[in-house]
């Protein structure tokens, strides 16, 4: 935990899945509690021209060395996978022996896969790919938690509740937790809290 | 809400296109017009926000030129105006452009144009600032949400000072990244609208009025003198000196200063460099890059885009007679010479030119090689139930599969019938006829592909130069339909072009993000308006057969398309029309309604034809035995389908193997 926000020289994020899961919110709302916390925050997005389907990825990035909108290859802190493949793609690019990757394991297949073009890894190698490249990895099935919770949509909210406790964010729970309820749809801030909760408990 | 809340000193975090808004709010902005074209597509419903709750008028213009014109327009009676758009958008405004600065503007005037390097949503990714130079106007260029939001508001007041538009560059990683930014105050004073038709110039408004355009040339020179004193003065040019007698010396501006500056920080050589960060990169302070010359030997030139300070640097290095020497994109080997720069890139550029180590080492790169090959690909597709697969799906089926036929497509959701999925490789071969090439995705349809509206007119060249191994076909939207197709159609009529004509029409401008056009028949504030008929615009333009028809009926589709591609004399056009699934879905949400799904049932063979709709919810399970006695069936992912039914029509499955579960209707 950082007292100080000027002490935070650098703390480097990514939320990646894959478009319509919903990980540029969880990037936004990660950022607005940082910002709410005093720090200096700059959030970068990176997705191709379809409105679904496709990869995302969003940078999160806090502390008072931090000048542009992107990290720099293998700087991450904390890589939060909304899809496993995902999760793989962007470990190879930014994960570190020190990162802590929390990862969904539910596959979304990409049309490359569905035609034939490419295929679709299996899960568990996957996971295990995760493992070599991480100092910790925590890998569990955010979209069952997310029906558990009362909507599939919730999926990301479960992965920042296990990010919340993770002790590699600059600041409390309670903070994100906020986060989350200042920024989901009003008539959807129980379910989003069941599915904030659910995630807490998977750490 | 921060976009017009009064809170001067308040925190917030902010998407750069919403700061860019937000500063034209804190300079009292009185009118607002933009056409869609990421990544600068957010800033106009920022600022729509701000017109309802502040009262000023903010639009979607039907294109980027019309837009500008209504901002200009705005300017000269002497009110605050903004135009937005992206790079290729002030292509689309040059003539103007070029012609308005030489009568100048009463009113503050901010072009702001959002580029992007890497081409992410774009078909090329040129560096816009050179229209500065061009056009003999003031450029900013922001590095940060924070600058992004206070040089939009100072640009007004410039603007007003020099009484000339002013650019604003922007770029994919500034418009579409967020920042904390310190929000400032709201100016409540607005300019008066007034007319003054020799308002310090005779004939101040009408460029061949006397003394004429050289004379009005002569005066916008001189106004763009009084641009140096700004320029001197301005703390968005920053010069943080060497602190240890260095002679080496980094130049540069925008999104590429922030990459420059970590990676000084990161290689601890922040303080061994003089670096030049410019705010303002045309014109650029003479004064502030001569005594930063004075102290260097050597300069590296770091720009996001093309060498756009570096060659104003090489001019005032000759001008002074500076033994400088002045490296950049136009030395070979030192930058990259295309793509967007990122934190890597520029770090390894700056460890090479000041002979440092990178702090990031690739010891287990092998590792990193061997997991990489694990990973699947995930190309861009269309939605589920998008109505251009069953529109594309029809074409396929209409034309004739034996010739070679030329689909020349526009700019939208449809480009994607071009590079949705990315191929076995291609073996290019230089021939000398016509080449028939089959496709191995149901994402090669389209064959030419550049900008908006040049779909149609290439149809007429490859009709009137002789073209005659295949049917030609333009394929565009609805909003480019209004953009910049009117003339390309009515010349074909005029000239008696052969084409088929498809005008797919969903009712909104979906690839920037579902904004209205004159189809939906709401404007950017939601109000309605009227719709102009597509159908009755083409006829009273002079096409003679134009057909409406619901691209989720595939055979009335196909046999539409077929009547429209035997059409003779001249073009025929077919609409297409069924709004877009994304919007129906919300729609469908909103109503808390459900639609209906599909699942494959006993029946399917194997086959794999569904699949070739390239609709995303349709997968295939190599594992189960099929009817065909064959391994592997066509499932169905019932979260993505939405119900459009094009998978179950006799034209995709002949073997009647997709069942839907639910009532209603899509």
């Amino acid at each position: 935990m950082v007292t100080n926000v000027k002490d935070l020289k650098e703390f480097n994020l990514i939320v990646t899945g894959v478009g319509g899961q919903g990980s540029v919110l969880a990037s936004h709302i990660v950022a607005e509690a940082a910002v709410k916390q005093g720090f200096k925050v700059r959030v970068g997005e990176t997705f191709g021209a379809a409105q679904r389907g496709g990869k995302v990825h969003s940078h999160v990035r806090i502390g008072d060395m931090v000048y542009g909108p992107l990290c720099p290859s293998r700087s991450l802190d904390v890589l939060l996978g909304l899809e496993p493949n995902e999760t793989l793609r962007l470990a190879l690019k930014y994960a570190n022996e020190e990162t802590l990757i929390i990862t969904n394991t539910r596959p979304v297949p990409s049309m490359d896969a569905n035609i034939g073009a490419d295929a679709y890894p299996d899960v568990s190698l996957l996971i295990e790919a995760l493992g070599r490249l991480s100092g910790k990895m925590v890998s569990f099935d955010a979209t069952e938690l997310a029906v558990k919770a009362g909507n599939e949509r919730t999926m990301n909210v479960v992965l920042l509740g296990a990010l919340a406790v993770s002790g590699r964010l600059p600041f409390e729970t309670e903070s994100l937790r906020e986060a989350v309820k200042d920024r989901v749809p009003p008539r959807t801030v129980k379910v989003n809290e069941a599915a904030f909760n659910l995630g807490c408990d998977q750490l | 809400m921060s976009v017009y809340e009064d809170a001067p000193g308040k925190r917030v975090l902010m998407l750069g296109n919403e700061a860019i808004a937000r500063g034209a709010v804190e300079a009292g902005i009185q009118l607002g017009a933009a056409y869609p074209g990421t990544p600068s597509s957010e800033i106009m419903p920022y600022l729509a926000d701000a017109a309802k709750e502040l009262g000023f008028h903010a639009e979607w213009s039907t294109n980027e030129v019309v837009a500008f014109e209504v901002a200009a327009g705005a300017a000269v009676v002497g009110g605050r105006a903004l135009f937005a758009c992206k790079g290729a958008g002030l292509n689309v405004v040059m003539d103007m452009l070029m012609t308005l600065p030489y009568t100048g503007v009463r009113g503050g005037f901010v072009i702001v144009v959002a580029d992007d390097p890497g081409a992410w949503y774009s078909s090329n990714e040129q560096d816009s600032r050179f229209a500065g130079l061009w056009a003999e106007l003031p450029v900013l260029e922001p590095w940060d949400q924070q600058s992004a939001k206070d040089m939009t508001r100072d640009a007004f007041a410039l603007s007003e000072r020099l009484e000339l538009p002013v650019i604003v560059r922007s770029c994919t990683r500034l418009s579409h990244a967020s920042g904390d930014v310190c929000l400032g105050e709201i100016q409540k004073k607005r300019n008066e609208i007034v007319f003054d038709k020799h308002w310090k110039i005779p004939y101040r408004w009408n460029v061949y009025g006397p003394p004429g355009p050289i004379e009005k040339h002569r005066w916008q020179k001189e106004q763009m003198k009084k641009a140096r004193g700004f320029v001197e003065g301005t703390s968005f040019n920053k010069h943080h000196e060497a602190e240890n007698g260095s002679k080496v010396g980094v130049v540069t501006s925008g999104m590429a200063s922030n990459y420059v500056q970590e990676a000084l920080n990161r290689l601890e050589k922040r303080g061994s460099v003089h670096l030049l960060i410019l705010g303002v990169p045309y014109p650029v302070p003479e004064k502030m890059i001569e005594s930063f010359l004075d102290k260097v030997d050597t300069v590296l030139c770091v720009e996001e885009g093309e060498a756009f300070i570096e060659r104003q640097l090489h001019q005032h290095v000759n001008r002074l007679g500076k033994n400088v020497k002045v490296l950049g994109r136009l030395s070979d080997g030192v930058m990259p010479a295309v793509d967007e720069l990122d934190p890597d890139k520029v770090m390894s550029v700056l460890a090479r030119f000041l002979d440092a180590e990178p702090p990031l080492s690739g010891e287990d790169s092998d590792v990193r090689e061997e997991l990489s090959e694990m990973v699947c690909a995930r190309s861009s597709s269309w939605c589920a139930g998008c109505p251009h697969i069953g529109s594309f799906w029809a074409l396929k089926r209409a034309l004739p599969a034996d010739k070679v036929n030329i689909i020349n497509t526009g700019i939208g959701c449809y480009e994607m019938s071009g590079y949705g999925i990315a191929a076995a490789p291609i073996d290019a071969k230089d021939t000398d006829e016509s080449t028939r090439w089959r496709a191995v995705t149901p994402y090669e349809m389209t064959d030419t592909l550049y900008v908006m509206g040049s779909e149609t007119g290439l149809s007429q060249g490859q009709y009137h130069v002789g073209y005659r191994d295949g049917k030609i076909v333009s394929v565009l939207g609805d909003s480019s339909f209004f953009h910049t197709n009117l003339p390309p159609i009515t010349n074909a009529v005029y000239n008696k072009a052969e084409q088929l004509i498809l005008v797919l029409d969903n009712y909104w401008t979906c690839m920037t993000g579902h904004q209205p056009n004159p189809s939906t028949g709401v404007t950017l504030l939601g109000e309605e308006t009227k719709a102009p008929s597509i159908e009755e615009i083409c006829k009273a333009l002079g096409v003679q057969h134009v057909k409406t028809v619901d691209p989720y009926n595939l055979k009335e589709t196909i046999d539409a398309m077929k009547e429209a591609l035997g059409h003779e004399g001249g073009p025929s056009v077919v609409v297409p029309r069924r709004v877009c699934a994304l919007q129906r879905s919300r729609e469908l949400r909103r109503q808390r309604q459900k639609a209906p799904h599909y699942v494959v049932n006993d029946g399917c063979t194997g086959c794999k034809i569904c699949l070739w709709l390239g609709c995303p919810a349709i997968g295939f399970d190599e594992s189960k035995t099929n009817a065909a006695g064959g391994k592997g069936v066509a499932f169905i992912d019932p979260l993505l389908c939405v119900g459009c039914g094009l998978c179950a029509q006799e034209e995709v499955c002949r073997f009647h193997a997709h069942d839907k579960v639910g009532e209603g209707e899509f």
